[in-house]
């Protein structure tokens, strides 16, 4: 219970933390603590396999990416940024307005807790993959599509072609 | 169903024939992968059928979506002329396939059944859509827009990501039909149950996401910088089928999932589609770029579409097919002739495109400034053109509307319209009034079958409208 | 281990819907207040994050597994999305040596 809050108390903060950094290497770390936050919280909702798939996707290839792009772009240096401070007050104002409206709006939600589902096998692999590999299969071969495009283009697009610089 | 197997099949197959020298065959055998999925789309006709365990559905008017869709695919490959004879900078193996695979993503759009669907398919195509935008490597422009598409679109697929939890939350399912039901059965009650809140804000949150796809104001800022950057032959591409596939999937999940609450989403979308109505048409009017106006005059189409979503008659389908079949083919005549005429004329080393790059053109070649002054016309909705009928069916159907909302639409609309027709008249004017200095353009057979068959259709449709809207 | 799963019984729905909404906001005004192109990528990672929480949470509340599939195909897509998107950067830092958006205005924004 209180582990519960602690838990959503360090995650909204290193999430801060990310969007508030000025060196963008600070930025990423602060994203993968970020995730490991999440993945603990998978583990509280006992989503098992969620929690595997979220280390070894999200904080494991997708940050090792962008931390690799960053050091292969030399970002270190704190080149301070072209935004006026009026935009960047305007922007953080309407990002708050929607979450205080979103909270007034559901404060009187009572959506319950759900006593129903304890000891339920939801986030096992084993029901996972059934629903998988029965009902969501047709979407789960066309994802394979979608990465053929993605390894295509990323080829296309990263290739260094004759007279580019290299960096 | 079998049209996006075919297409993701030869996608791949376009691929390995980039290794064969020539550029000419790629050209055709694409083309003819797009028609053989064309014919494997139609085959269905008549069959209403659910595949995969409730994730697609082929019904009669999802094959009609497809068609305009792989026609609207076709036509842009074929006067994509194998993207010029630069060897070294252009990969046309890759574009095809790249295009190939973005039409399996929009086919995905217009039948799905289940939220999931809708999500792969609209990543599979707008993930497309950013590589090509990005095409031109070299073309700080075209990276500028790719950039600029890639940030504002995968901000819109958080928010729409979000509608679709809060849906789920609310309602426990990602069928439409399901979430159809529960939503029914909400308003029934008279009362909301418990989570109503969420499922409110979760549908305008997908409303949003879905908005920034069509371009409508006010989420459109992004589209006239991504239509100018990007490559001519890819803007296309982007102005036809990605609006066709974008507008049929928020028709579909608008009136399966939610028109028991119309009241909720139809109010504040009669003030978008005012909006984008004024704001697409207005600017359009100060651009100096043929290109630009065209970017605008798209948006300003997205808010005539928006028009027979929220009309709900019984016709809302033939019109929202004929309106996007008579658009498409007029936006692509349009910039066929853009791009051929700009290619032709490059300023500082780049195609000209502003109005002046048109001057001229009927002197040397009377064909282009034909087929250009009949797509401006339909795209203007002139009588004897599609465009004119496709007005007439939306604002027939909009006058059909009882709510007195609609009368403040329709009179927005068909001022708009009057606006239209003066940008609409400014290319034709350069064409045939101004002076100018162009030699006579060689145009490629295909690029001129193409032209012929895009116009002629323009005009067809523009006598005899019946033909195709009893098809519907 | 044994009682971690009671966090189902303990903790009301409420509290992880606005959970992460707090988080899609955080993401949200990460996109609109920065100008390095990595950072605001990382705010939309961000706000995938909530997403795929929220779905999480609704999911084992109701003990239906099509939530966490959902989860597992938005992973997926993301995945791709970083694979272009960072190409695309790398692309224009190779072109212009920097990744601030605010430089980028050959086009008006």
């Amino acid at each position: 219970m209180n582990f519960w809050y602690f838990l959503t108390a360090l995650t909204l903060l290193s999430a801060l933390m990310v969007v508030f950094a000025k060196n963008p290497i600070h930025s990423v770390l602060y994203l993968v603590f970020t995730f490991f936050c999440i993945s603990g919280h998978y583990v509280l909702l006992n989503a098992q396999f969620l929690m595997a798939v979220n280390i070894i996707v999200y904080a494991g290839a997708i940050m090792v990416l962008f931390l690799f792009v960053i050091m292969m772009l030399d970002l270190r240096k704190n080149v301070p940024e072209s935004k006026s401070n009026l935009t960047k007050l305007a922007g953080a104002v309407l990002g708050g307005t929607l979450l205080v409206v979103f909270i007034a709006a559901t404060r009187h939600m009572n959506l319950g807790n759900g006593s129903g589902a304890i000891g339920a096998q939801t986030g096992m692999v084993e029901s996972l993959g059934m629903i998988l590999y029965k009902d969501y299969l047709l979407p789960f071969e066309l994802v394979s599509v979608l990465f053929f495009v993605a390894m295509v283009g990323a080829v296309m697009l990263g290739k260094r072609e004759a007279g580019e610089r290299n960096f | 169903m079998n049209a996006i197997i075919a297409l993701s099949l030869s996608g791949i197959a376009s691929l390995f024939l980039g290794f064969s020298t020539n550029r000419k065959n790629l050209l055709i055998t694409t083309l003819l992968f797009v028609l053989v999925a064309l014919g494997l789309n139609l085959a269905d006709w008549n069959h209403e059928y659910f595949w995969f365990n409730n994730m697609l559905k082929t019904d009669n008017l999802s094959i009609n979506f497809s068609s305009v869709i792989l026609l609207s695919t076709a036509l842009v490959v074929a006067i994509s002329r194998s993207f010029g004879d630069d060897e070294e900078h252009t990969h046309p193996a890759e574009y095809y396939a790249i295009m190939l695979f973005a039409a399996a993503g929009a086919l995905m759009m217009v039948t799905y059944e289940n939220m999931i669907m809708l999500f792969v398919g609209l990543e599979i195509l707008s993930v497309s859509m950013y590589i090509l935008t990005g095409s031109d490597k070299r073309n700080l422009r075209s990276n500028e827009a790719a950039l600029k598409y890639f940030l504002m679109g995968a901000f819109a697929t958080g928010i729409l990501l979000f509608g679709v939890a809060l849906v789920y939350g609310a309602t426990g399912s990602f069928n439409i039909h399901g979430i159809g039901e529960v939503v029914s059965r909400t308003k029934k009650g008279m009362e909301l149950f418990e989570g109503g809140v969420i499922l409110y804000a979760g549908i305008i949150l997908i409303f949003i996401g879905l908005l920034f796809k069509v371009s409508a104001a006010p989420f459109h800022f992004w589209t006239p910088d991504v239509y100018e950057g990007a490559p001519t032959i890819f803007t296309t591409f982007m102005s036809t089928v990605v609006k066709t596939a974008g507008v049929a999937a928020m028709y579909r999940l608008l009136s399966i999932s939610f028109p028991a609450v119309y009241g909720l989403w139809g109010n504040p979308l009669v003030w978008i589609t005012c909006l984008t109505l004024i704001v697409g048409n207005i600017t359009a009017v100060y651009q100096q770029s043929f290109k630009r106006m065209l970017a605008y005059s798209s948006i300003s189409h997205a808010g005539y579409l928006l028009i027979t979503i929220l009309a709900k008659t019984p016709n809302t389908n033939g019109s929202i097919l004929f309106y996007s079949l008579a658009y498409s083919i007029a936006t692509i005549s349009a910039f066929a002739v853009l791009m051929i005429v700009s290619e032709n004329k490059p300023k500082d080393g780049k195609p000209d495109e502003s109005f002046e790059a048109l001057n001229g053109l009927s002197v040397n070649n009377p064909f282009l400034a034909f087929v250009l002054t009949v797509s401006m016309l339909s795209l203007a909705g002139i009588p004897l053109t599609a465009g004119f009928f496709g007005k007439f069916f939306i604002f027939t159907d909009a006058f059909s509307n009882v709510s007195p909302l609609f009368k403040n639409i329709l009179v927005v609309a068909i001022l708009m319209s009057a606006v239209g027709v003066y940008y609409y008249f400014k290319p034709i004017i350069a064409v045939y009034m101004k002076k100018g200095e162009i030699a006579e353009i060689q145009l490629p057979l295909i690029y001129k079958i193409t032209l012929i068959i895009t116009t002629a259709l323009t005009i067809i449709l523009g006598i005899a409208p019946d033909l195709v809207k009893n098809m519907f | 281990m044994q009682q971690l799963p009671d966090v189902i019984r303990q903790i009301p729905l409420n509290n992880y819907v606005w959970f992460s909404a707090a988080l899609f906001c955080i993401g949200i005004i990460g996109v609109l207040t920065r100008r390095n192109a990595i950072i605001i990528f990382m705010s939309i990672e961000l706000m995938l994050n909530a997403v795929n929480l929220l779905l999480a949470a609704f999911s084992s509340y109701k003990a239906d597994p099509a939530g966490q599939v959902f989860v597992f195909f938005i992973m997926a897509v993301a995945a791709a999305e970083v694979a272009v998107g960072l190409a695309i950067i790398v692309m224009i830092y190779r072109n212009i040596q920097s990744i601030d958006v605010g430089i980028l205005n050959k086009l008006k924004w």
